[in-house]
Order: structure tokens, then C-alpha cells, then sequence
């Protein structure tokens, strides 16, 4: 039978899960959607436990957090918004120099893979070629 | 699952198992998180999958309760089941993708697995909420973020990750923390008893305060003395307790605190009561306090369960207890959407 500990533990692993989204990707965007993911944990848990206790304290909260993420997710596509503004890119390194004092600069080794134009798709244009010179009415 | 039973391998310890799980999950992520090489996929696939195999065994079999057999269970944990495996399997997809917007897609799938849940957790408001708003509104406007400002082709910021070793240690080493925790509390280890279903007011008793809520309004001072006559030998009178404290004196858990608790609270409105109708025969006085007291039989009548009109419950909830927390919460999105509208509004006109 399925515990609220079943419950508990699907939580802590959706937790666990956004906490490495968080913590290593450099997107923007990317990187928020992981903290999303992290509040379903939490919601998960805290919905776990009303059930366990038969009160709606649990939903009533979770109401709650669902509404401070609403406002967190529009202010932070504000800032992300001005963030690309400034530097156009969405990469969190580019902002380093507000890193912890101490901890040694990021550097790309690796190159990235290029792509040749040749490898984007062409296609035959369609129809007949238009002529040349414009009618005359 | 037929009966607990303790470990699938006999002598492999809980602890171990966590570990092994956690240790498979982070080789699997750190193999699947972007880089420019070195991003062996098919063996991070295959090492998650085990990962997720092992730690769905051990949630399986340590916490499995006793099971009554029957149709509703089994459906129960099929869903529940189907829905956990796709909402870890599309966050894992999310956490690994290159592409933002494919991960933003994967992100709603595993928004309405994680709904499918709150649906088997009996919250069928905040399960529609969170459709509406996540899936809904967020991913819709981090989309079209990402349309903006994406270009095509590999980027520094969709194809580098910052420590992909230590961030998979770090996260999934709290996850496994966390369920070696959850398995320390658990009926499993003995430390705790399995939740029982909550029956902390008996059928007799909640009728009893049911009538009095619908009854207690006020009109016939003999109805009400009646009404509350009839209260007092479930949550006691001067004499003595009733047998809501009667039958959960003692028990332990926080539930039981808080029902006795709120039965004090009742029985203390019932003596007001029955004292105001004592003074003033028809007077507004006894209005209110008769009103008070059949509003918290009403709600003690149905306590320990999740009410069956969800939206009710929580709009009851929400406005009596938590009026504050609401006018905040308003007061917040106002806030933030001038906030937001403040900080990405205009344009530099340089």
C-alpha cells in the first residue's frame, strides 16, 4: 500500500534532482526551471503530510508557495530580460565578477563544436520564377 | 505489494542501498550533464536508469504498508507508480538537456505527472492550480523568453555545465540523506507506527456536531439549550470531559493534541453559550455566541478528514484562519508585477 512516505521520497528526489539543475547549468533559464522543479518537492511533501493528518493546512500552504513562485518566476524573467539587455546572452558566467570573493575565475577549455553553414537544410524554391520585367498596364 | 517484506537481497542494508543508488545516479547525471565532450549519453541513460531502478526497490520494500489487497489499492499504486517514474524520468530529461527549450517541454510533463500526484493526495484544486499557473502560465512565458533571446546552434550556456561531478554529488547526495532520514522514521525501522486512517471523531459524534452547527442559530432559545445539551456529552461540560477527550486523552501525535484541543475550545464556547442564553432571553448576545459554537461544531464535525468539497474546505480555510496570509499574498503579487513591470519596462532611450 502507498505510504506518505512513498510521498516523502518522491519529493526528496524531485528536490535532490533540481538542486543539480541548479547548481550546474549556466542558462538562465534553464537553471530557474530546476528551482521550479524544487518547489514541486516541497509541495509534494507538504501535501503528503495534510493527506497523513486529514487537514487542509498542507493545501492551504502549498496555495501559498504556488503563489510566491508565480511572483518569483515574473520578477525573475524582469531581471533575466535586463540581464540579456545588457551583455546579450543568457549565460551566468558572463556575470562572474559578482562571484564570492576568493574563489578562482571560470574559464572555458574545451572549444565548442562548430557547425557549418552547410549543415543547416536548403530546400528548391517552389512555383514558377517570376519575370522579369514588371508587366505593364 | 503483498505484505512488507524487508529487502529484496537479503543482506544488503538500507543504507547500502541508498548509497548504491545515489552513487549510480551521480555517475549517470555527470555522464548526461552538457559538455563539448566527453558526454557519453547511452551510458548515462542506462546508469540513471539503474540509479532509478534501485532507489523505486528500496522505496518499494522498506516503506511498503499493509496492503489490503484490494482493486482500489492496487489501482492506487499503479498510478502512483506511473506517475512518480515519469515525473523523475522527464526532471532528469530537464536537468540533462541541452536544448532549453526542449527542457522547458520536458519541465510541463513532469509539472503534470507531479499534478497526477497531488490528484492521489486528494488535492484536486491545487492540482488544476498548478496546471493552470505552471504549465500553464510560467512555462508559456519562459518560452517565449527563451524565443527572444536564444540563438541557434551550440552556446556557451546550453552546452557548458559549471562542476557536473560535484553538483550531481551534491544534490543527489542530499536526496539520498533525505530518504536514508525518511527510512530512520519510518515503520520500517520501528520508530514509528503506520498512519492510521484518521477516524478522530466517530460517526455518532460528528452527527451530533453537524446538527448543532446547521441547528445552532439562535431563533429558539429550548431548540438551542437542546443542541447544546447534546454538545456538552461529546466535548464535556463543567462536570466532566465528553468523549471526544475521553477517547483521545493519551494518545499521542499531533493530531489528537490538536483535536482535544479544539474540543476544549468548543466546550468552552458551549458553557458562553449556554451563559448568555442564562442573561438575555433573545437578546444578540446569545446570537453570536450560539453562532460561534455551532460554526466550531460544524468544523470539529468533520475533522480528521479531507472534506469531500475541496474548494469549500480550502475557501473556508483560507478566509477564516488565514485571512491575513491572503491579504499578504495579494499584497505580494501586487508588489511583484509592479516590480517587474519596473525593472524590464522601458527601454534605454540611448
Amino acid at each position: 500500500m502507498i505510504t506518505p512516505w512513498h510521498f516523502l521520497a518522491v519529493g526528496a528526489v524531485l528536490f535532490g534532482l533540481g538542486l543539480v539543475g541548479f547548481l550546474t547549468r549556466r542558462n538562465l533559464i534553464t537553471a530557474f526551471l530546476c528551482a521550479e522543479l524544487m518547489l514541486q518537492g516541497v509541495v509534494l511533501n507538504l501535501l503528503a503530510f495534510g493527506k497523513m493528518h486529514g487537514h487542509l493546512g498542507g493545501q492551504v500552504f502549498a496555495l501559498f508557495i504556488l503563489t510566491v513562485a508565480a511572483c518569483e518566476a515574473g520578477l525573475a524573467l524582469a531581471l533575466f530580460l535586463t540581464l540579456y539587455r545588457k551583455h546579450k546572452t543568457l549565460d551566468a558566467t558572463e556575470w562572474q565578477q559578482a562571484r564570492e570573493g576568493g574563489l578562482p575565475e571560470t574559464r572555458d577549455v574545451d572549444p565548442l563544436p562548430a557547425v557549418a553553414a552547410a549543415d543547416y537544410p536548403t530546400l528548391h524554391p517552389a512555383g514558377v520564377r517570376p519575370a522579369e520585367e514588371p508587366l505593364r498596364v | 505489494m503483498s505484505a512488507p517484506f524487508d529487502h529484496p537481497l537479503p543482506g544488503i542494508s538500507p543504507a547500502w542501498q541508498v548509497v548504491a543508488g545515489v552513487a549510480l545516479g551521480v555517475a549517470g547525471i555527470a555522464c548526461l550533464l552538457p559538455r563539448p565532450r566527453h558526454r557519453f549519453i547511452a551510458v548515462g541513460t542506462f546508469l540513471t536508469f539503474a540509479s532509478a531502478v534501485v532507489l523505486g526497490l528500496f522505496v518499494a520494500t522498506t516503506f511498503g504498508g499493509p496492503s489490503r489487497e484490494s482493486l482500489d489499492d492496487r489501482i492506487y499504486a499503479g498510478l502512483f507508480w506511473l506517475f512518480a517514474s515519469v515525473a523523475v524520468s522527464f526532471s532528469v530529461v530537464m536537468v540533462a538537456q541541452r536544448n532549453p527549450a526542449r527542457g522547458a517541454m520536458a519541465f510541463a510533463v513532469s509539472v503534470l505527472a507531479t499534478c497526477g500526484l497531488f490528484l492521489l493526495l486528494a488535492a484536486p484544486f491545487l492540482m488544476a492550480a498548478t496546471v493552470v499557473v505552471y504549465a500553464g502560465a510560467t512555462i508559456v512565458t519562459f518560452l517565449f523568453v527563451l524565443m527572444l533571446s536564444q540563438g541557434g546552434g551550440p552556446s556557451d550556456e546550453n552546452d557548458r555545465t559549471r562542476e557536473p561531478l560535484l553538483g550531481s554529488v551534491g544534490g543527489l547526495g542530499f536526496a539520498g540523506l533525505v530518504l536514508f532520514s525518511l527510512y530512520l522514521g519510518s515503520p520500517a525501522r520501528g520508530t514509528a507506527d503506520y498512519p492510521q486512517p484518521p477516524e478522530p471523531v466517530t460517526a455518532g459524534e460528528a452527527r451530533v456536531l453537524r446538527e448543532a452547527g446547521l441547528n445552532l442559530r439562535g431563533e429558539n432559545a429550548a431548540q438551542a439549550r437542546g443542541e447544546l445539551s447534546r454538545l456538552q456529552v461529546v466535548v464535556g461540560s463543567a462536570d466532566g470531559p465528553g468523549t471526544v477527550q475521553q477517547r483521545l486523552r493519551g494518545v499521542a501525535g499531533g493530531r489528537a493534541v490538536d483535536l482535544v484541543h479544539r474540543a476544549e475550545v468548543l466546550r468552552e464556547q458551549v458553557r458562553q453559550a449556554n451563559e448568555a442564553l442564562d442573561r438575555a432571553a433573545a437578546g444578540d448576545d446569545a446570537r453570536a455566541k450560539l453562532t460561534a459554537a455551532g460554526d466550531s461544531a460544524f468544523v470539529l464535525s468533520g475533522a480528521g478528514e479531507l472534506p469531500a468539497r475541496n474548494v469549500a474546505g480550502i475557501g473556508y480555510l483560507l478566509y477564516s484562519e488565514h485571512l491575513l496570509a491572503v491579504e499578504l499574498a495579494g499584497t505580494l503579487l501586487l508588489v511583484a508585477t509592479v516590480g517587474a513591470v519596473a525593472v524590464a519596462g522601458r527601454r534605454r532611450q540611448a
